[in-house]
């Protein structure tokens, strides 16, 4: 009896220390304070591991490993990845920065030498928002590369598989695309599982498979010369208590509350919230073209 | 009646079948894991003696006492005699009174329950059960004919021992060998109800009693431990896939569900017509162990009940024999999140905050002190302080908008009174009532222990909480060496030492809603009445449902980030109660219940809607300051 064709996936996940804050106070620290940052897989590319699992079971099966590049620093959150349904884990060993073509090509030779019919990652990080690695890798692999991907729809009559991608405003296309290729995801329809018990304590167990690769073998090309950290935020302070009496605003607003928006919250029915916004429209004169807008 | 060899031969039968019906009932219980529970009897004869769990429902409970002793003292009497004692004429006679009377009450109770049963509509009612009560009936009619046979022959039909008999003798013809018969069918009767009683409905006599017997001792608030696998050579059982991953406690509670239907009524879900009926889910469970006990659970209830409930407790609260339908579902839940990766799409994004940043808003540790900001609240670290309390904040606190308005208050009122205390800013987590309660049991553990190590960094001793599910979590599931005060009673203690005077009048006639994590979870419903009244010019009135019958706003059990797409907006109902009682403010004591209540009558259109506040930001706003 013939082997039944099992698609090999490799999804690359990214690790970051994605800064959702910036509350420190020392220039030094690019005004970060350890609280500011949490180590994280690149949503996208938890997206793609999603879509693996639905490329998977659109194949009839399909065996999933992730590709890591870089220090092992969200170790929690790549086993939870494991944990969603990828059988295997890869981690390139490398420390030294590297720009986004040196990072594909050394993916490239990981993903040769582990093997796949489908290379999926996301469609770029939340860290640098290159949006690079993906076609990149499809130029290192000498594969076709699909950006964008929001779903796929099976195996076509024609051969290839069936991808839905977003094309921009709204618009969907789907591409017939062949076998071995390099997908990078978008969020869409792919909904992520929520990993089992089972599954989790199986990932914990798991170890990781590292691969070694001469650093300097490839050259960078686009190399970063200076970062600018954004200047810190200061903390919107909250807006004085309209329920307190004046001598209690006063003092908030001495102590450096921002001045309360002005505006009304539409409540009832939505009939009714559409009955108020329409007439908050015709009150200011946003329907009859009356209304002026303001300069500069 | 004299016992013949053939009588007692009968006997020995009946009661053979009675033991082999006791050990399937056993087995069904043997098949769940093990629970060590302890025993309670004096509890078991205060709950027989009073029936005051029972009586919650008067009408119901008076027919079960009076068929409950009307039944044991006819079985007494029915003993007695084969002992040959001889009583003193006038006790004898009050006994056969006492009998009679009480015989008559047992009829009178067992008609109530035949007819209950037999109009229930299986959907909406308790479940139509018919053999065991007409036999019970029979063996009551019969007996008391054959009295008032026996009356009849001996031609002293009104004696004031046996009116009841006596006013049947009238009717009865004076024939021995009617009273012959009727004395035969009430023993047949009485046989076969004993021997079918473990088979039958009736079995919840025995499951029924012993599930009050072995009734939960951990804090009712406190929801089951998940056992998994910590010691050696232990598998983990995640959550209820089988019959068998239930312990044995908890079929015994299955057992003991009688389908009385008063969890349906007192549910939030069923009321609002969601697919969820907590009696169904025990039926369905009980049908599972009969039927099929090596299936798995996974279609036994459909998800869309499952995600109904709202853990308000109303079904636990409500049931006769303890039993707890909310357990199971919780259970289910576990099994169907951890043990097969199914949360509904609505939770996911929250429950993956609380993994990524350890707050259900995803805004991050580095945003929990905000609400803070110019409020003059010191971290509990803060040198010199030497806090009384920790104010534990949590997730609505520090980052909903609404929410935070009742800290500010509560900093103001803590600020006025004196008291030293802190918070833990960034070092807090949620506290994870909602991973919790949507099924993440290791979800719930890391945020416990991240904030259990915050308390021991601190040393802390006690912890003023004001959101109910907080306060519920901390003092019932972290087990930790700490005392833990829901903010109302804290401030209406101050109230009462005076630490703190209300000054300014709330002229207004304003209801409370009952929070259910405060009232049925945790027993406090008198210090919200008291709180409000010490605010001047408060006039206090009722709610319809209030205190154990208050109904819940829907916002708990993580339904807070669930949609609710079937049947009516619990808390739309809810509103409804309130725009009844005619008031213009309403008190309440929780995040979930104040946003759900807002939203609600907000969507009732009323021409004066009432306000909603919490009742701390009430006494706040009456508090008399110090420039």
């Amino acid at each position: 009896m013939a082997e039944r064709h099992v698609m090999r996936i490799i999804v690359c996940v990214k690790q970051i220390a994605h800064t959702y804050a910036r509350t420190g106070k020392e220039l030094n620290r690019h005004y970060l304070s350890p609280e500011d940052a949490v180590f994280r897989i690149n949503p996208y590319d938890e997206l793609a591991v999603g879509a693996a699992l639905r490329a998977g079971e659109l194949a009839g099966g399909g065996r999933i490993s992730l590709l890591t590049l870089g220090p092992i620093i969200a170790e929690k959150e790549l086993k939870r990845c494991l944990a969603l349904g990828a059988e295997g884990l890869y981690q390139i060993h490398m420390a030294a920065e590297m720009d986004p073509w040196q990072k594909s090509a050394f993916l490239a030779k990981a993903i040769d030498k582990i093997g796949a019919d489908l290379v999926l990652c996301g469609k770029e990080s939340l860290d640098t928002r290159n949006g690079q690695v993906g076609a990149l890798l499809g130029c290192h692999l000498n594969r076709p590369f699909v950006s964008g991907v929001r779903d796929f729809h099976g195996a076509s009559k024609e051969g290839g598989l069936l991808v839905e991608r977003s094309a921009g405003r709204g618009k969907r296309e789907i591409i017939r695309c062949f076998l071995p290729a390099v997908c990078s995801v978008d969020a869409g329809s792919i909904r992520l599982p929520v990993p089992t018990y089972d599954s989790m304590e199986k990932s914990r167990n798991l170890p990781v498979q590292k691969l070694m690769f001469d650093e300097n073998m490839v050259p960078p090309k686009a190399v970063r010369t200076r970062i600018g950290p954004p200047r810190p935020r200061p903390k919107a302070p909250s807006p004085p208590d309209s329920e307190l009496n004046a001598h209690d605003r006063i003092k908030e607003l001495l102590t450096g509350s921002r001045l309360e928006k002005k505006g009304e919250m539409l409540t009832g029915s939505l009939s009714s919230q559409v009955d108020g916004f329409i007439s908050f429209l015709e009150l200011n004169d946003f329907l009859n073209g009356t209304r002026k807008e303001p300069e500069g | 009646m004299l016992l013949t060899a053939f009588d007692l031969l009968l006997i020995g039968i009946s009661l053979m079948v009675f033991l082999a019906g006791l050990e399937k009932l056993k087995r069904s219980w043997r098949m769940g894991r093990k629970e060590a529970c302890r025993r309670d009897l004096k509890g078991f004869l205060g709950y027989l003696l009073g029936h005051g769990k029972i009586l919650q429902n008067p009408r119901t409970g008076m027919a079960h006492l009076l068929v409950f002793w009307g039944f044991l003292f006819s079985l007494l009497m029915g003993i007695l005699p084969q002992f040959g004692l001889s009583l003193p004429l006038l006790f004898a006679g009050c006994l056969s009174l006492l009998s009679d009377l009480v015989g008559a009450g047992l009829l009178l109770g067992l008609l109530y329950f035949l007819t209950r049963r037999i109009k229930s509509d299986a959907r909406t009612g308790p479940r139509r059960v018919i053999l065991p009560v007409a036999l019970l009936l029979v063996i009551v009619l019969s007996g008391l004919l054959a009295e008032g046979t026996r009356l009849s022959i001996m031609e002293t039909p009104l004696a004031w021992r046996t009116p009841i008999g006596g006013l049947l003798a009238l009717a009865m013809p004076p024939s021995p060998l009617l009273m012959q018969i009727m004395i035969r069918v009430h023993f047949f009767a009485l046989l076969i109800f004993i021997a079918i009683l473990p088979f039958s409905f009736m079995g919840h006599l025995i499951s029924g009693s012993l599930n009050v017997v072995y009734r939960q001792k951990r804090p009712r608030g406190a929801l089951r431990e998940m056992d998994l696998g910590n010691r050696p050579g232990e598998e983990p059982v995640v959550g209820a896939r089988s019959i068998s991953d239930f312990t044995w406690k908890q079929l015994l509670d299955v057992q003991a569900c009688v389908s009385c239907g008063r969890c349906d009524e007192g549910c939030p879900a069923a009321i609002s017509g969601k697919p969820l009926s907590p009696r169904q889910v025990m039926g369905e469970i009980q049908d599972r162990v009969r039927l099929s006990p090596s299936e798995t659970l996974k279609k036994s209830v459909s998800s869309d009940a499952l995600w109904a409930c709202t853990t308000c407790m109303a079904c636990v609260d409500r049931c006769p024999v303890y039993a707890s339908p909310m357990d199971k579902l919780m259970d289910l839940r576990r099994a169907k999140v951890m043990g097969e990766g199914l949360l509904p799409e609505a939770a996911k994004d929250m429950m993956r905050n609380l993994e990524i940043y350890g707050d259900v808003n995803g805004r991050g540790p580095a945003h929990r002190e905000d609400w803070a900001m110019h409020l003059g609240v010191p971290h509990i670290s803060e040198e010199g302080l030497n806090a009384e309390i920790l104010l534990w904040v949590g997730c609505s606190g520090a980052f909903h908008p609404r929410y935070r308005e009742t800290y500010g208050a509560m900093v103001r009122i803590l600020q006025a009174a004196g008291v030293r205390f802190g918070i833990l800013g960034r070092e807090e987590s949620c506290c994870g009532d909602g991973a919790r309660r949507l099924g993440d049991e290791t979800l719930f553990r890391s945020l416990r222990k991240k904030n259990v190590a915050a308390f021991r960094k601190y040393h802390i001793r006690k912890i003023v909480c004001l959101c109910p599910h907080g306060y519920n979590t901390l003092k019932n599931e972290y087990h930790g060496d700490f005392e833990v005060i829901h903010g109302i009673p804290f401030v209406l203690e101050l109230i009462k030492k005076r630490k703190i005077s209300l000054k300014y009048p709330e002229n207004m006639r304003m209801a409370i809603h009952d929070p259910c994590y405060l009232g049925r979870v945790n027993g406090i419903y008198d210090a919200l009445r008291e709180a409000a009244v010490s605010v001047p010019g408060i006039e206090l009135r009722e709610l319809k449902r209030n205190r154990e019958n208050a109904l819940c706003c829907g916002g708990g059990g993580g339904r807070m980030w669930l949609h609710e797409s079937i049947g009516e907006s619990i808390n739309q109902l809810r509103a409804q109660d309130v725009a009844e009682a005619g008031v213009n403010l309403v008190g309440t004591a929780c995040p979930y219940c104040l946003t759900m209540l807002e939203d609600g009558i907000n969507a009732l259109e009323m021409e004066k809607p009432p306000r909603v506040m919490d009742l701390i930001e009430i006494i706040d706003s009456a508090l008399e300051r110090v420039y």
